[in-house]
């Protein structure tokens, strides 16, 4: 188990150095960001005193340097734009994200186990292709869409829904259910098929040989046993997909969320932030991945003999 | 986004299934693809208006059927007075186009440096799965719009961002099966025979992966029109005035309360869109397991 | 059961008409807060009810007529000094009391400017102020390098509102020293003289106002106003509708019988003292043919512009000009017009051979700009040139391959050098980006127009400015947006014809809410 774990964070550092890296020179490559924040309408010596200001005017390769060194030592630097340490500005943000993430996982699993068991079982008769037609027209609908429109009936016709903000539970009803949408129709089709590669295993038919009954047999010996790869998916993916589509969601509804924090900064070319953000998701996702890995592990030896 | 489809068709394999041919749903969206994969390819033909043609004095027309109903602009007209179904028309057929395109280079790189890590192993392979590590560490949907927003959009930087997206699907597909078949008794044979690589991967690799590859194709498919939808809603993909069905929903959103159809219409398209391609998707993935199964 | 979610929700957000306190759903919220430093549409919103000058003026009206601010009184004492007499008892944010070291103080950091993006501001607009210096702890002198025409106007502007000296100094490092640090921390936790004291601030999210009980003048008609961040259009509407908000700002004109429908809300609006301009790069190797820039100014229609996307509320000018700038207001002349067969004349002469002219545009930033760029190419269609959009919400303006793109020119005060003149002059912003020329002669013109204590001298030199720029033009000024604000029936509030673009003025007399 050691020499695995060894492995994993190994693993983990080299990607997240190499992250690092892609980001400095990718957000280097693509402009001076006095011209583009502070640039409109600057004179000639206003913007070198800028550049300067800003440290903008060494050379790449110290720039990069200076930047290891401080992330080394836990200092990301401030924000060109408000003068904050970005450490601040993307610690304020991460947590309504999270928020919105935990949510919206916790209602895609509430419905996808549930309606994946359903299409499992009764895969042969309508319950089962309703369900499974609901998870495709689900992951058709880009959360986008399912945003607007939301916003459009549930707050601008009937006035039942605030739009802005994470107030209040209320208000997360709308950005949980655009950002679950796609969720569950991919969940509930992993549900359902990791179902039926369970039941139909011989141990089922032993249970079911018992006489115990349907639902102890689906419920605790079927479900049981799938909620182990279900639980992988989870982890692996699905906390990706859900980061993907918080961009969108968190603009639509004003969220302050990093999603928003980071496009923002990409446009206004504001480095520090940019930079901490991608490292900060980064390393979140590679945790959870990690941990999933872990989990995984000790609960499936043959993975961890397999993959060491 | 697809990897998810790579637990599924694990577990697909050993899951038995009654039939093989297409049920109600299978067919309808083969109609479904014929008819969307038409109105792109015969837009010009099907609309007799100019996709880019404004009309100031008329904009924001409603669809046929309500007051204040421009003649012949069916869908209504936009906020540049421009006619809605053809810009949806077109929009379809710009959107199935960088789908098409960016599929096309996830699959070039993706099976290319997948065939590499399997056929070569050593660092080759060490350095490749890195980059599959890496991305998959990072949400796609982010990096895209990162590199959008940095780089400015241009057509060419969408076709490359859309490219690289799920690249590292086809890469572990090619892999995997590379490897796979690379244990086969008969590769052995061949090998001993006096076979060189070029001609064992022509020969005997290539055969055995077009099935998962058109699979993963096709799910890659819609996965990329709903990035490309999801980057031109935000502004960061297809320019103005050219539309594509994502720009305009993202374009059109302020006018949800006063002139819904100006989004209505292409979102529609975007939705049947996804959900045709999808079904076919997952009934190609239920052949080809069938197939897998059976040898 | 939904209705109660609702209101669960409201609950808690500070909003309440009985208490005295709104929410305002803005399009932007400023990244930092200082008045000296700043000059965006943006940041102009939050100056105001915080900060005052030495000297204000009526917003009410139209032509100014200036009013003592922190000043009691002032006078020239030779041409190029003037002397103020501060009021008494003037009390900071902070319980400081204000004395002539602060305003000493404010006034030098920005007309002996070091801290980086003082020193741009300085340059644009105080130029021609050397330093101030203190008499007594209630008496300053402003010192100017040549005699100044516009005295109170440059000195009621935002950038020369009062900070205090010893809370900024003590910031950050040494308390007796003036760091760029100190000057930094002052925009994250700004303090001023104003009816309303910042009581908390998240950049680029949420800033909320409090009544300030020591106020000097009149108090705050509002204990609270809370300004959120909706970036979303349709949310900011959205937002009114559901009762988050009790103003909203940045209302598009298509969105406007939207509210006006409603029997619960009401839109107000303006043509903002500001140009939406179109500027065209002098020095762009396809463009430097005048004839060429020429025409693609008269092949634009800015009257159907105005009708189709702002309903005809929008103000089209004949000129660089605005009626805001009283006696230097010159409608008559003609800079700018709409002639498409002369433009296509011009193209023919020129020989302009069908190569494609960008203009770039931001997605958002200025209200019906994609619109308008979108039209405005199919009007130059209309007369032969190839036209292409490029939308990117990067700054191109000192991009030597940029060859058209939109801007505004707002009016940062009521004089032609406050909106053209800082825009346009020998040396200023256009001209250091390199997509603006000028030359001995301009600049002769420019002095005369900036500097002549005749008002007639400025309006003569004036013209002759204006028609440099109609030979060879490097901008077109669009029209003056008409930027509205929707609000509940009971908010009782309106921009003010006195007032810079923007600003969002809660002060005494300025807003009141029904019922309260």
């Amino acid at each position: 188990m050691i020499p695995y774990l060894l492995r994993l964070v190994v693993k983990a550092a080299v990607t997240l150095f190499a992250i690092v890296t892609v980001t400095f020179v990718a957000t280097r490559l693509s402009g001076n960001p006095i011209d583009t924040f502070l640039g409109e309408g600057l004179t000639e010596e206003g913007r070198q005193a800028l550049i300067n200001y800003f440290e903008l005017d060494r050379s790449l390769w110290h720039q990069y340097l200076a930047y290891l060194r401080g992330v080394l030592s836990g200092e990301f630097g401030l924000s060109f734009v408000d003068r904050r340490p970005v450490t601040t500005v993307v610690a304020e943000r991460l947590w309504p994200s999270g928020q919105l993430l935990l949510a919206s996982v916790a209602l895609t699993v509430a419905v996808s186990l549930p309606l994946g068991v359903l299409a499992a079982v009764y895969r042969r008769s309508w319950i089962g292709s309703a369900v499974m037609v609901v998870a495709f027209t689900g992951y058709a609908v880009p959360s986008f869409v399912l945003a607007i429109v939301m916003v459009l009936t549930f707050s601008y016709w009937l006035n039942w829904l605030p739009v802005v903000g994470n107030g209040t539970w209320a208000h997360f009803i709308m950005p949980t259910i655009a950002m679950s949408g796609v969720l569950v129709a991919a969940l509930t089709r992993f549900t359902r098929n990791a179902m039926l590669d369970v039941l139909g295993q011989d141990f089922i038919r032993t249970a079911r040989a018992k006489g115990l009954r349907e639902t102890r047999v689906v419920l605790k010996h079927g479900l049981g046993n799938a909620s182990i790869t279900v639980i992988s998916v989870i982890g692996l993916q699905i906390a990706g997909l859900a980061a993907a589509g918080s961009v969108v969601v968190e603009s639509i509804f004003s969220w302050p969320g990093v999603g928003q924090m980071l496009v923002n900064a990409a446009i206004l070319r504001d480095y520090p932030v940019l930079q901490f953000g991608v490292i900060a998701v980064a390393v979140a996702v590679v945790a959870i991945n990690m941990l999933t890995d872990i989990a995984y592990a000790l609960a499936d030896p043959r993975i961890r003999l397999a993959r060491a | 986004m697809a990897s998810l489809a790579d637990p599924i068709l694990r577990l697909r394999r050993r899951t038995s299934r009654k039939g093989q041919g297409a049920d109600i749903i299978q067919k309808i969206a083969m109609v479904l693809a014929v008819l969307l994969v038409g109105a792109a390819l015969f837009a010009p033909l099907l609309t007799p208006f100019d996709p880019l043609q404004q009309s100031l004095l008329s904009r924001l027309r409603p669809p046929m059927g309500f007051d204040r109903y421009a003649p012949g602009h069916f869908a209504g007209t936009d906020e540049l007075g421009r006619d809605v179904l053809a810009r949806s028309l077109h929009g379809l057929r710009l959107t199935l186009a960088l789908a098409f395109a960016g599929a096309v280079i996830g699959l070039v790189i993706g099976g290319l440096l997948g065939l590499i890590a399997g056929l070569r192993r050593g660092w080759a392979e060490d350095v490749i799965m890195a980059l599959v590590d890496m991305q998959i560490a990072i949400p796609f949907t982010l990096v895209a719009l990162l590199v959008l927003a940095l780089m400015g959009s241009s057509l060419t930087v969408l076709i490359f961002v859309l490219g690289i997206a799920g690249w590292e699907q086809y890469a572990r597909i090619v892999r995997g099966e590379v490897r796979r078949i690379a244990a086969q008794p008969y590769l052995e044979a061949a090998k001993t025979a006096g076979a060189g690589p070029v001609y064992t991967a022509w020969r005997h690799v290539l055969p055995n992966l077009v099935s998962p590859l058109v699979v993963q194709f096709t799910l890659a498919l819609s996965n990329i029109v709903i990035l490309e939808s999801t980057l031109s809603f935000l502004g960061l993909g297809v320019q103005p005035p050219q539309p594509s069905l994502g720009s305009m929903v993202g374009l059109g959103r302020d006018y949800m309360p006063t002139a819904p159809w100006i989004v209505l219409t292409p979102a529609a398209l975007i939705v049947l869109l996804t959900f045709t391609v999808q079904i076919l998707g997952d009934w190609l993935r239920d052949r080809a397991d069938v197939r897998l199964r059976e040898r | 059961m939904f209705r109660l979610m609702l209101t669960t929700a409201l609950a808690a957000l500070p909003l309440a008409a009985a208490a005295q306190e709104i929410t305002v759903g803005a399009a932007n919220v400023t990244p930092y807060v200082d008045p000296g430093r700043d000059h965006s549409n943006v940041g102009s919103q939050f100056y105001y009810n915080t900060f005052d000058t030495l000297i204000d003026r009526d917003h009410t009206k139209l032509a100014p007529e200036w009013t003592p601010g922190l000043a009691t009184s002032w006078e020239l004492i030779d041409p190029t000094t003037m002397e103020l007499k501060l009021r008494e008892g003037v009390k900071f944010h902070n319980g400081d009391e204000m004395t002539a070291d602060d305003v000493v103080f404010s006034l030098n950091r920005m007309f002996q400017a070091t801290f980086p993006p003082y020193v741009v501001r300085a340059k644009d607009r105080f130029g021609n102020f050397t330093g101030a210096e203190k008499v007594d702890d209630y008496t300053i002198r402003i010192h100017a390098a040549r005699e100044e025409p516009l005295w109170e106007t440059l000195v009621s502007m935002q950038q020369a509102m009062i900070i205090p000296e010893a809370y900024t100094k003590a910031l950050t490092g040494d308390p007796d020293v003036a760091e760029d640090s100190d000057f930094e921390a002052f925009s994250l936790a700004p303090v001023g003289t104003g009816p309303y004291k910042i009581a908390s601030f998240q950049p680029g999210e949420k800033l909320v106002w409090e009544r300030f009980d020591d106020f000097w003048g009149e108090a705050a008609p509002l204990e609270r106003a809370t300004v959120v961040q909706i970036a979303e259009t349709a949310s900011r509407v959205t937002a009114l509708k559901t009762g988050e908000a009790d103003i909203i700002t940045n209302v598009a004109p298509d969105q406007l019988s939207l509210i006006d429908k409603d029997p619960n809300m009401k839109t107000e609006g303006s043509a903002t003292a500001l140009f939406h301009v179109m500027i065209m790069n002098q020095n762009h190797p396809k463009l430097q043919d005048p004839r060429i820039r020429q025409a693609m100014s008269l092949a634009i229609d800015r009257d159907a512009l105005n009708e189709a996307l702002w309903l005809g509320k929008a103000v089209v000018p004949s000129t660089h000009t605005m009626a805001e700038m009283g006696a230097l207001h010159q409608p008559d002349l003609v800079t700018f017009e709409y002639d498409p067969e002369r433009a296509k004349a011009l193209l023919k002469e020129a020989g302009y051979d069908g190569f494609e002219i960008t203009y770039d545009t931001a997605a958002t930033y200025y209200t019906n700009g994609l619109l308008a760029a979108q039209a405005i190419m199919e009007m130059w269609a209309a007369v032969g040139i190839n036209g292409r959009v490029n939308v990117q919400d990067q700054w191109s303006g000192k991009d030597p391959e940029m060859m058209t793109r939109n801007w505004s020119n707002p009016m940062y005060f009521a004089d032609p050098f406050g909106s053209f003149g800082v825009m346009w002059a020998p040396g200023g912003p256009s001209e250091s980006e390199g997509r603006f020329n000028t030359d001995a002669d301009y600049a002769e013109k420019w002095e005369r127009f900036r500097f002549s204590t005749d008002v007639e001298a400025r309006k003569a030199a004036y013209v002759e400015v204006m028609e440099e720029i109609k030979q060879d033009p490097p901008v077109l000024p669009l029209y003056r947006p008409f930027e509205s604000w929707g609000m509940k029936n009971a908010v009782n509030w309106a921009p003010m014809p006195g007032h810079i673009p923007y600003v969002l003025d809660f002060r005494a007399g300025s807003i009141s809410l029904a019922g309260s």
